[in-house]
């Protein structure tokens, strides 16, 4: 496998931000109560993961080592909030029901951890794809968590506006827990031991 | 390393912080008119879902006090309500037929009340219990209101029906007294 192919996989599976590596949980245990949240949420998780990334590889061998953290949140910083203000001109009731978690993607340590463990040390193309398959990761394991929370805390999927789904009789008594913030550690602890025991993730 | 020798790491952080600056001020250069424009159709697409005929409005900074307008003539007021409930506080946009004398309807715009028993105020069933009621008439049914609680969620719903009161006091209030007199 090409190098390339090798980063990307990685992030999707084996360090898995949600499920392996648990990192930047706090975002997706809020956010994730409904699939238009999740969406969103990825999109601009991953566009300042991979613009951080391309940018912390592209000037990692001028930074200084002492203030090599402080480069990062800076450049972090920026890009969260350009993609902030995009998303409050462009895309105001998304952002509205973001709220406070798309600023909050500063302090993300998955991104600062991807910056400082991978990006710092790696050229431009692996930094993108290792930026790519976290992202895809993170992606897939916030919709999986809102699918399941919206599904069964309101009874029905809806997208965008568009109503997908409905089950008959359960949309009116749903299981409200879920959409709680409890309920989101009930999903991903379920989960997270549903995955061990099928052996997807393992203790190593 | 060379690198981290002397004043380097302040100049090369300073330089990192400028480019941010000026990145910064460049998205804020194309994004700040669409940001004013988007709240904008946001407040106007809230108070259309109150006066369906609405074609624009005015709005008073000082009282909070949005005036809609159809073919240039008046056709209902609105403000904002707050309420606090069981999950922080409620905004509620509260609009009232242009003689302030009953209600056009109220809208919840935010709130975080439980999903399941207090977010039911968000429903039409609730909500629709303020339409063409009178401005003193607005109260719990147990306190000689016209509005029924719902059921769990008694909280809640004093918490909107309150805030109402509160508001229409604050906001008509002193408008009919200033009339009157």
């Amino acid at each position: 496998m090409s190098s390339f192919a090798k980063n990307f996989t990685k992030g999707v599976v084996r360090s898995n931000p949600t499920f392996v590596l648990m990192l930047g949980l706090c975002p997706t245990l809020a956010v994730s109560t409904s699939l238009d949240n999740a969406i969103g949420m990825t999109a601009a998780f991953v566009f300042v993961l991979v613009a951080s990334n391309i940018l912390i590889s592209l000037i990692h061998s001028f930074v200084p080592n002492k203030v090599r953290i402080p480069v990062f949140i800076v450049i972090i910083a920026t890009l969260v909030s350009i993609v902030d203000l995009m998303m409050q001109g462009f895309v105001p009731a998304l952002s509205k029901s973001l709220g406070i978690y798309i600023p909050l993607i500063v302090v993300n340590c998955v991104i600062l951890g991807r910056a400082e463990a991978f990006a710092s040390k790696n050229g431009v193309l692996d930094s993108i794809a290792d930026a790519l398959g976290i992202g895809t990761g993170f992606g897939l394991a916030i919709v999986l968590i809102s699918f399941i929370r919206q599904l069964l805390g309101t009874g029905k999927l809806d997208l965008f506006g568009h109503q997908l789904f409905s089950i008959p009789g359960f949309s009116d008594n749903p299981i409200s827990i879920l959409m709680l913030p409890m309920g989101a550690f009930l999903v991903i602890g379920t989960l997270l031991a549903l995955f061990r025991w099928m052996g997807v993730i393992k203790n190593d | 390393m060379s690198k981290d020798k002397g004043f380097w790491p302040v100049i090369f952080l300073t330089l990192v912080v400028i480019v941010a600056i000026v990145a910064l001020t460049l998205t804020n250069g194309i994004t700040k008119d669409k940001i004013v424009q988007a709240k904008k159709q946001a407040v106007a697409e809230m108070l259309a879902t109150l006066f369906p005929d609405m074609q624009s409005f005015d709005y008073d900074e000082e009282s909070g006090l949005y005036t809609l307008l159809s073919g240039g003539e008046p056709i209902g007021h609105a403000f904002m309500a707050h309420g606090r409930g069981y999950g922080g506080t409620i905004d509620i946009l509260v609009g009232v037929k242009p003689d302030n004398q009953s209600l056009q309807g109220i809208k919840i715009i935010a709130q975080q009340e439980t999903p399941g028993l207090g977010a039911k105020i968000i429903n039409s069933s609730f909500l629709d219990q303020f339409k063409g009621v009178g401005v003193d008439e607005v109260d719990l049914s147990r306190n000689g209101g016209k509005i029924d609680a719902i059921t769990g969620a008694t909280i809640s719903s004093s918490a909107v029906v309150e805030g109402v009161k509160h508001a229409i006091m604050k906001e008509l209030g002193s408008q009919q007294k200033g009339g009157n007199s």
